[in-house]
C-alpha cells in the first residue's frame, strides 16, 4: 500500500478525467479518485453556480444567492468514525460557502492555495473541531480551480496523515487539471445541449413543415418559392406541370417569373411586387402565364414573403382554365339565348311583384323600343301600352298582383311613330329565393301573325257560306269581291278567247268554250246582284241550320277592332257543344251586332271602370238555345224594361244598324224571345233564346229562299 | 289542319326549266271560286304551260302534282285553309314553289302583307291575261 500521494495515480486519474464529457462525471471522479489516495479522509469541490449547478440543486436555485456563494457540487469520502454519515452527500452545512467565509471562501476569493500541514483542533477557523478530532484529520489543501483565468471553484482535501510539500505541490498540478477537465467537460455539455436544441428545433420545424410539405406535393394547387428580382428558386409538380416545364429547367434556373408573364400582365405584377414590399403579402388576383410552348393559362396567384424586409417569399397558383372554359361557354349560351330571342321576336322579363323590381332582356327593350338598360318602371311601360289597352293591362297587372297564376294575354303597344305592336305575353309564377312572388315570362311580337290573322279573318268572316253581316263600308268591299270573281272568269275567258283565235290555225272550238263560259258568268254576276239585294229587304229569309257560336264568332271577329276601338274589354263565354238552331244567318247576325253597338254605345261615357263586355251562349229550358250580351253600362230604369224595344226610344241610325224592335221581331219570327234586364251590378243583360233545330216546326209562314248558284267551293 | 304530306322535310322543289308534261312548266291553280277555275286553265294552256286546277287548300296540298309544280296560283281567302297558310305549309315542308296570289278584295294592306312574306307575285281580279302572263314569268325566273 502507497503510503503518500504520489504522481502516478494522480496522473492515471487526471488521463481518466480528462475523457470525461460530463461534468457531473467528472467531479465525482475527482473526488472519488482523490478519496481513494492512501490517507485521504474527505474530498469536495465547490464550484460557482455560473459555472455548474449539480442537478440536485436546481430546483431550489436563487440567482441572487448564486453570485456571492460556493456550491458544493461533489464529495467523497472514508469515514472511520461517522457510522450513518453518507459522505458523498452534498447536504449539510457546507453545502454552501459565501466566498471569503473559511479556508474555502479565502481560497475562492484569493484565488491562491491554502495548506494546512497540520492542524490543531483549537485553530479558529475549523468549524467542527469534534468532527476533526474524531476522523482523526490531519491536513487540509484547499485548491482554487481556475481555468483560462477564470475562478471556476474551489477543491479542498482533508487528509489523515501529515501532508508533505511534495504531496502539495502534486496536488496542485491535479487541481489546474481538474480545473481544465472541468471547463471541457463543460463545454461539450454546452455543445450538446446546443446540438439537443437544435436537434429540437428541427424535430418541431419538421413537423409543421412535413404537414405543409403535404400540401405542397399534394399538387392540389402550383406552389413556388420565388425572390423579389423575379427568380423561382423551388416549385412543385403542379406548378410545373402548369407551365410544361421540366425539373431540368427549374434546376437551371430557366423558369423565370418574367418569361412567364405576358407583357400586358406586367403592371399588375408590379403592383403585387409593391404590395409585396409594403405588407408582406400580396393577395389572390387573377393572371396569366406563358406556358413553355408559348400557349396561355389563366391563374390566381397569391403570397408572401417569408421576412417582412426579406427577398424571397412563396406563393401559390391556381388554374383557372377550368372557369374559363364554363365562363365561355355560360357567354356563350349566353348570346345563343339573345340571338335566338332577336331570331323569334321574343323578349323575356321577370317581375318581382313585392319589391317592384323588373328585369328585362335585350330583345325585350328591342321590342319596346327603350333604349338597352333604361331602368324599368310600370309607369314607363305604360307610356308604350296602346291607349286602348290600357284598361285590359291593368287588369293584367292587377290579377297578377294578387292572383298567384300563370298568365297569358294579348295587348297592343303603340310606338312613337304611331305605328302597332301586337304582342302576346305569356307568364309563369314562381318564387324566388327569398320566398317572394316573381312573375317569368315571354313576350312575343306577333304583330305580322296577328295582321295576317285579321285579314284572313276578316276575309273569311266576310265570304263564309255566302252569309255575311257587315257595315257599309265591308259591304261595298263585299260586294265588289263577290263581282270580281264572275268578272275575273269574264276577262280571262275574253283573254283566253282572243289568243286562241289569233292561233295558226285559230282554235274556234276552244274559242266557242270560253264565250259560252263567258255567258255563264255574266249570269253568275247578275245573279250576285239580285242576292245583294235580298239582304236589305226583310221579306225574304234563308232559314239554315246552324252552330250560334259560330255565327256569334263571325260578328265578334268583325266588330272586335272596333269595339277595342272603344277601349271595350271583350269576352267570350261560349257553350261546348251548344245544338243548332234553325234560322237566317244573316238576321241573327244583324241582332247579334246590333246588341254588340248598344252594349258599346251604352259604356261610351264610362270611364271608373272597364268597359267589361261579355257575350255568353248556354242551352235553356224547353229545347232552346240562349245568347247574351252584358254589358257595365249606364243601364236603363226598371220600369223602361219593354219600352226600349218599342220603336224610336233610342235614335242610333249607323247605316245598317236595325235598333232594337227590328231585332226582337226578327226573333220572333225565329220563334224566339228578346228581353233585357239589369245587372246587379252595373250595366244590362240582353237576352234571346230560339229554339233548337230538331224541334223547329215547319211553318208555312217562312218562305226559304235559297240561293242555289253561289260562287263557293263544291 | 293535318294534311297529309308524304314528302320528307328537307326535299326542296327544283323549278325546272322544262315542265316534267312536255317539257312545259306546271301552273297549279288553287281557287274555291267556280267562275276562276274554269276560266283560268284554258289561258294557262294558251300561254304555253301546263295547267292544274284545285278547289281546295286541302286537295292542293294532298295532291301528287306539289312536286311537279313549277309556280302556285293561289287564292287569297278561302273556306278553310287559307291561301297565306298554304305558303306557310309550303315553306314548312321545304317547298319552295314561287306563289302567285290572287285576290277578289282590293285590299293593298293585304298585298304588302303577302309581297313581304315572299309572294312571287299578286293580283287583284280581274286580271288581264296579259297581267297574268307577266307575273307567270317573273314568278318562273325567281327561282
Amino acid at each position: 500500500m502507497e503510503t503518500s500521494i504520489t504522481a502516478g495515480p494522480l496522473l492515471s486519474l487526471a488521463v481518466t478525467v480528462t475523457s470525461e464529457q460530463h461534468v457531473e462525471s467528472v467531479l465525482r471522479k475527482i473526488v472519488e479518485g482523490l478519496a481513494s489516495l492512501p490517507g485521504v479522509a474527505l474530498v469536495r469541490i465547490w464550484l460557482l453556480p455560473s459555472v455548474h449547478i449539480p442537478h440536485a440543486w436546481q430546483e431550489g436555485a436563487n440567482s441572487q444567492d448564486a453570485i456571492k456563494h460556493l456550491r458544493l457540487v461533489a464529495s467523497a469520502g472514508n469515514p472511520i468514525r461517522s457510522p450513518g454519515e453518507d459522505w458523498s452527500s452534498l447536504q449539510g452545512r457546507f453545502s454552501r460557502f459565501p466566498l471569503n467565509i473559511g479556508k474555502v471562501g479565502q481560497v475562492a476569493a484569493d484565488r491562491r492555495p491554502i495548506f494546512v500541514k497540520d492542524f490543531a483542533p483549537q485553530d479558529t477557523w475549523v468549524v467542527r473541531p469534534e468532527w476533526a478530532e474524531r476522523e482523526e484529520i490531519r491536513s487540509f489543501v484547499g485548491h482554487p480551480l481556475v481555468f483560462q483565468e477564470k475562478l471556476l471553484g474551489v477543491v479542498g482535501l482533508f487528509s489523515r496523515r501529515t501532508l508533505d510539500e511534495q504531496e502539495f505541490t502534486w496536488l496542485g498540478l491535479f487541481a489546474n487539471h481538474s480545473a481544465v477537465a472541468i471547463a471541457n467537460a463543460r463545454a461539450f455539455e454546452e455543445v450538446a445541449e446546443r446540438q439537443k436544441g437544435e436537434a429540437e428545433v428541427r424535430v418541431l420545424a419538421s413537423g409543421l413543415e412535413a404537414k405543409i410539405r403535404r400540401l405542397v406535393e399534394a399538387n392540389v394547387v402550383g406552389i413556388v418559392m420565388f425572390t423579389l428580382e423575379g427568380a423561382i428558386t423551388e416549385a412543385n409538380d403542379a406548378f410545373l406541370q402548369m407551365v410544361q416545364y421540366s425539373r431540368e429547367d427549374l434546376a437551371t434556373g430557366r423558369v423565370v417569373w418574367m418569361d412567364l408573364t405576358p407583357a400586358e400582365w406586367r403592371p399588375r405584377d408590379e403592383q403585387a411586387i409593391t404590395e409585396l414590399q409594403t405588407t408582406g403579402i400580396f393577395r389572390p388576383f387573377e393572371k396569366e402565364y406563358f406556358r413553355k410552348d408559348g400557349s396561355r393559362v389563366p391563374v390566381l396567384l397569391g403570397g408572401a414573403l417569408f421576412e417582412a424586409s426579406g427577398n424571397a417569399g412563396v406563393a401559390f397558383s391556381v388554374d383557372l382554365s377550368e372557369q374559363k372554359q364554363a365562363e365561355r361557354a355560360l357567354r356563350r349560351s349566353e348570346a345563343f339565348l339573345a340571338e335566338g330571342q332577336r331570331l323569334g321576336q321574343i323578349g323575356s322579363y321577370s317581375w318581382r311583384v313585392a319589391t317592384g323590381e323588373i328585369t328585362w332582356s335585350e330583345q325585350l327593350y328591342r321590342i319596346y323600343e327603350f333604349e338597352i338598360g333604361v331602368p324599368l318602371t310600370l309607369d314607363l311601360i305604360r307610356t308604350r301600352v296602346h291607349p286602348e289597352d290600357l284598361t285590359l293591362y291593368e287588369k293584367m297587372v292587377e290579377q297578377a298582383r294578387n292572383g298567384e297564376k300563370d298568365f297569358e294575354w294579348h295587348y297592343r303597344l303603340l310606338m312613337p311613330d304611331q305605328s302597332i305592336k301586337y304582342l302576346h305575353a305569356v307568364a309563369h309564377v314562381t318564387r324566388d329565393q327569398n320566398g317572394q312572388l316573381e312573375y317569368i315570362a315571354a313576350v312575343q311580337d306577333v304583330t305580322l301573325r296577328r295582321l295576317s290573322e285579321e285579314a284572313r279573318d276578316k276575309a273569311r268572316s266576310e265570304l263564309a257560306h255566302g252569309a255575311r253581316v257587315m257595315s257599309l263600308g265591308t259591304l261595298a268591299a263585299s260586294i265588289a269581291h263577290e263581282i270580281n270573281q264572275p268578272l275575273s272568269g269574264i276577262v280571262t275567258n275574253a283573254g283566253t278567247c282572243q289568243r286562241m283565235l289569233a292561233a295558226a290555225p285559230p282554235n274556234v272550238d276552244g274559242a266557242l268554250e270560253t264565250a259560252r263560259r263567258t255567258i255563264r258568268d255574266a249570269n253568275r254576276a247578275s245573279e250576285v246582284i239580285t242576292r245583294l239585294r235580298a239582304l236589305f229587304s226583310r221579306k225574304e229569309t234563308a232559314a239554315e241550320s246552324m252552330d250560334l257560336n259560330e255565327v256569334t264568332r263571325e260578328v265578334i271577329a268583325l266588330s272586335l277592332s272596333g269595339l277595342q276601338r272603344n277601349q271595350m274589354v271583350v269576352q267570350a263565354e261560349l257553350a261546348e257543344h251548344l245544338p243548332p238552331v234553325m234560322g237566317d244567318r244573316v238576321q241573327l247576325q244583324q241582332v247579334i251586332l246590333n246588341l254588340l253597338r248598344n252594349a258599346a254605345d251604352a259604356m261610351s261615357t264610362i270611364d271608373d271602370r272597364p268597359r267589361e263586355l261579355l257575350i255568353r251562349t248556354e242551352r235553356a229550358e224547353g229545347n232552346q238555345v240562349q245568347l247574351s250580351v252584358k254589358d257595365a253600362g249606364v243601364g236603363f230604369a226598371p220600369e223602361a224594361a219593354d219600352q226600349i224595344f218599342e220603336g224610336f226610344y233610342t235614335t242610333k241610325a249607323d247605316g245598317m244598324g236595325i235598333g232594337l224592335s227590328i231585332s226582337r221581331s226578327i226573333i220572333e219570327t225565329h220563334h224566339g224571345r228578346l228581353w233585357a234586364t239589369q245587372n246587379r251590378g252595373a250595366g244590362s243583360t240582353f237576352s234571346f233564346v230560339i229554339p233548337c233545330a230538331l224541334e223547329r216546326v215547319a211553318d208555312a209562314e217562312t218562305r226559304v229562299n235559297r240561293s242555289g248558284t253561289s260562287a263557293d267551293a263544291a | 289542319m293535318a294534311v297529309p304530306h308524304p314528302m320528307p322535310h328537307s326535299f326542296v322543289m327544283e323549278c325546272p326549266k322544262g315542265g316534267s308534261r312536255n317539257e312545259r312548266p306546271l301552273l297549279s291553280v288553287v281557287d274555291d271560286d267556280r267562275s276562276v277555275r274554269e276560266s283560268l286553265p284554258d289561258l294557262i294552256r294558251e300561254c304555253g304551260f301546263a295547267a292544274q286546277v284545285f278547289s281546295s287548300a286541302e286537295d292542293f296540298l294532298s295532291s301528287s302534282s306539289i312536286d311537279e309544280t313549277s309556280c302556285l296560283i293561289l287564292d287569297i281567302a278561302m273556306p278553310g285553309i287559307t291561301g297565306p297558310e298554304v305558303q306557310q305549309e309550303l315553306k314548312r315542308r321545304g317547298q319552295e314553289i314561287p306563289i302567285i296570289f290572287i285576290t277578289g278584295q282590293r285590299d293593298e294592306t293585304i298585298r304588302t302583307l303577302m309581297v313581304e312574306q315572299g309572294a312571287a307575285g299578286f293580283l287583284f281580279k280581274p286580271f288581264s291575261d296579259a297581267d297574268l302572263l307577266a307575273a307567270i314569268k317573273t314568278a318562273l325566273n325567281s327561282v
